[in-house]
């Protein structure tokens, strides 16, 4: 080993949300961390150029069969993904599954939607609400004051309303414009039904950004605590024989695939859900319960019902009529004892004002064009995320015969739904048209369909928290039951998936974690 | 000095003693190296905007004559926009085809194929010699709604059609034939794509393979 090999307190892997605000803890309470991340740093003055699309070599269509999993790619922003051909994985042909990864600096936490959301005891304590599976060893009243703090450094804007599966925040103060007369209708309509209706929760970040590189890490480089090594790709967790505890990481440079290590007292895993999974499996640690990789979950994208407002037609929309947007939290299987054929549920979003699809008519050329033309701004349409259950059999496994182009083991995915999920969609399609139709538009496009799992790229679990090390990985704290400085602080402590953009429930959980890792080494419990 | 005349001076210069090199303080980059960051780019321009023109390289004439006329019919021109082939849409799906997984490439083959064996059969013209009545004869019974983009058709020739008309239309859309249109009357475009620009991020700091 290098004589000049310094010992970091913390080794951080990944510089996502979850890796931005471990590093933004721990650093301003005067502990030293080392960040590897995978990419490199982008640069948004040197990396992007605005374009014409005629001018991108294939008119918009990017470059055939580069992201066949990735509906989110197109040719502008096609270089920010991760490549698969570079860091392939696997999956039975029956099972896609769409994993959508980021590897620049900041990975994910660049692009996100900035939908914010708190889990709520729903969620949290989801098998008292189901009658099935498993709860979290957390309640909300355990992560309440960690959410504020999160909310408060992101700038979360929504409405509150003091509805239980739907938990108000740490809230910038906003004003929401007068909702259309279609908004209204459907307010109306859904109220009238027990459904409830808000407005999203959105981070607004500072300068349209709310990413660790802009919220975390800058205050951590500040400390003078951080040092941040990007192109670091990190194949090993390295194992102290004589203590059994985590001693840092052996990497590989992104460029030249030179083999490196460095050593820490502590580890924290924040590679992003399933690159944290990979990196203890391809390690062979922490794994005494045999549930890691297992309890896969993600969020249903999908379903789509549109109409059409019959006096919007033809471009005569009176003023106020079309417009804006409504959100409806999730409703069904809030009551014990709810009858219905699936357990959890999903939130609605309906959009008021928009152009028709030209796939929704059998029409071309001419005839197409006047349809199109006539529904322009005439439709409202519904659509949902709804929560995936949570089961064993849905998981990831090293595959030992496909390698990166670094050289490591690969992760077969085996994710596939249940009636559940099929069930939850067709009662969410049927519910927003049934609101449609209530409301006398007229009927333009209908489907029950959703993504394939990781569409959303919400994967959570595969290292799911719990009281009992003999059936989950991380206790409360997301510390390894099996070693005691071993930390992962993203998606993959989570047991349930809820409906909500999990983001805010990974800052707040990565803030508590890394607090209570900072007491500990503050104690010298480990 | 003149840039020969330096070269010449430096390539006969004796080599420093070891211990001078190390004593000596960093070099200034040589000047012809400061020339050639300074020279500024010249003016390009691209192959589309010349007398250059793509020749039709994945489907057969007969095929690439009947991409063409469907293309005219699926995407005429409308609204002061260019139609498919006046956006070179027919050409440029050739090239994309081309460079496209073997079932895409399949799909297209045979759906062309299909056409024309159907005008065969019906008309004993090939498709491109279709006038629009009899064109319609075809196409309309193949014509589906796609309410989710996953689920195209089952049935090959329906699924060529949806995708065919998909492609058309996008082809002919981000063309810059479609830009100058919406330029020369003063319309918005949009932003990414329907003619319009978009932040097109440039392959960042890629592995480079020596």
């Amino acid at each position: 080993m290098a004589a000049k090999e310094k010992e970091y307190d913390v080794l951080i892997v990944g510089s996502g949300h979850s890796g931005g605000m471990a590093a933004n803890i721990l650093t301003q309470k005067g502990i030293s961390c080392l960040m590897l991340n995978a990419g490199p740093q982008a640069d948004f003055a040197r990396d992007r150029v605005v374009k014409p699309v005629y001018e991108l070599p294939y008119r918009g269509f990017g470059q055939p069969g580069r992201h066949p999993h990735i509906y989110q790619a197109n040719e502008f922003n096609a270089n920010q993904w991760v490549d698969e051909r570079e860091v392939p994985y696997t999956y039975d042909p029956d099972k896609p599954y769409n994993w959508v990864r980021v590897r620049l600096l900041g990975g994910r936490s660049l692009f996100w939607a900035r939908e914010s959301f708190r889990l709520s005891d729903y969620e949290f304590k989801a098998a008292e609400i189901d009658g099935t599976g498993d709860s979290w060893p957390i309640a909300l009243a355990d992560l309440d004051p960690y959410y504020s703090r999160v909310e408060a450094i992101f700038r979360v804007t929504g409405r509150k309303e003091a509805w239980p599966q739907f938990p108000d925040g740490n809230f910038v103060e906003n004003t929401y414009p007068a909702d259309s007369e279609t908004i209204r209708k459907v307010i109306d309509l859904a109220t009238a039904r027990g459904i409830g209706c808000s407005k999203g929760r959105s981070s607004m970040g500072q300068n349209g950004l709310a990413s660790s590189v802009n919220l975390l890490l800058p205050d951590a480089l500040a400390t003078g605590k951080l040092d941040i090594v990007p192109n670091a790709i990190v194949r090993e967790i390295s194992i102290d024989r004589n203590t059994g505890l985590a001693s840092g990481a052996h990497f590989v440079d992104r460029h030249t695939g030179r083999e490196m290590h460095v050593k820490a007292r502590v580890v924290v895993l924040a590679a992003g859900c399933l690159e944290s999974t990979r990196l203890l499996l391809n390690s062979g640690i922490a794994n005494s319960s045999g549930v890691m990789g297992h309890y896969l979950i993600d969020q249903i994208y999908g379903i789509n019902v549109v109409a059409s407002v019959p006096e919007a037609r033809d471009g005569k929309a009176p003023q106020g009529l079309m417009g804006g947007n409504t959100f409806m939290p999730r409703f069904r299987n809030l009551k014990k004892g709810e009858k219905r054929n699936f357990i959890k549920g999903y939130c609605v979003r309906i959009s008021s004002g928009q152009d028709a699809n030209p796939e929704y008519f059998a029409a071309y050329g001419e005839e197409l064009r006047k349809k199109l033309a006539s529904y322009a701004g005439s439709c409202v349409s519904g659509g949902i995320y709804g929560e995936r259950v949570a089961r064993f059999e849905n998981h990831v496994r090293i595959n030992r015969d496909v390698k990166d182009a670094w050289g490591i083991p690969v992760l077969h995915i085996v994710a596939q739904d249940s009636d559940n999920e099929r069930n939850l969609a067709k009662d969410a399609a049927d519910t927003i048209d049934e609101l449609f139709h209530a409301a006398g538009w007229e009927p333009v496009s209908r489907t029950e369909r959703y993504n394939p799992p990781g569409y959303s790229i919400h994967e959570l679990g595969t290292c799911r928290m719990g009281d009992n090390p003999k059936t989950s990985v991380l206790n409360k704290y997301n510390q390894s039951h099996d070693i005691k400085n071993l930390f992962v602080v993203d998606g993959a402590a989570f047991v349930t998936c809820g409906w909500q953009n999990p983001t805010m429930t990974i800052l707040a959980l990565s803030m508590r974690a890394s607090e209570y890792c900072a007491e500990q080494m503050r104690t010298g419990s480990i | 000095m003149k840039r020969r005349r330096f070269l010449q001076a430096i390539a006969a210069a004796p080599a420093a003693p070891l211990a001078a090199q190390q004593a000596a303080p960093p070099a200034a980059p040589p000047s012809q190296f400061r020339g050639g960051q300074a020279a500024p780019p010249l003016q390009t321009t691209a192959a589309d905007l010349t007398a250059a023109a793509t020749a039709p390289a994945f489907f057969t004439p007969d095929q690439f004559a009947a991409l063409r006329r469907l293309g005219s019919l699926l995407q005429p021109p409308m609204n002061g926009h260019p139609g498919a082939p006046e956006a070179g849409a027919p050409e440029f799906l050739d090239f994309l085809l081309g460079v496209s997984p073997p079932d895409r490439q399949l799909l297209y083959s045979n759906g062309l194929h299909a056409l024309n064996a159907q005008a065969g059969k019906q008309f004993e013209k090939s498709f491109a010699d279709l006038d629009d009545r009899q064109a319609d004869a075809i196409l309309r019974p193949l014509l589906v709604t796609i309410p989710w983009p996953e689920d195209l058709p089952r049935d090959p020739l329906r699924h060529f059609l949806a995708q065919a008309q998909r492609d058309f239309r996008t082809a002919t859309e981000n063309s810059r034939e479609w830009a100058a249109s919406d330029a020369a009357s003063g319309r918005r475009r949009g932003r990414g794509f329907g003619g319009g620009s978009g932040l097109y991020w440039l392959p960042i700091d890629p592995v480079v393979k020596g």
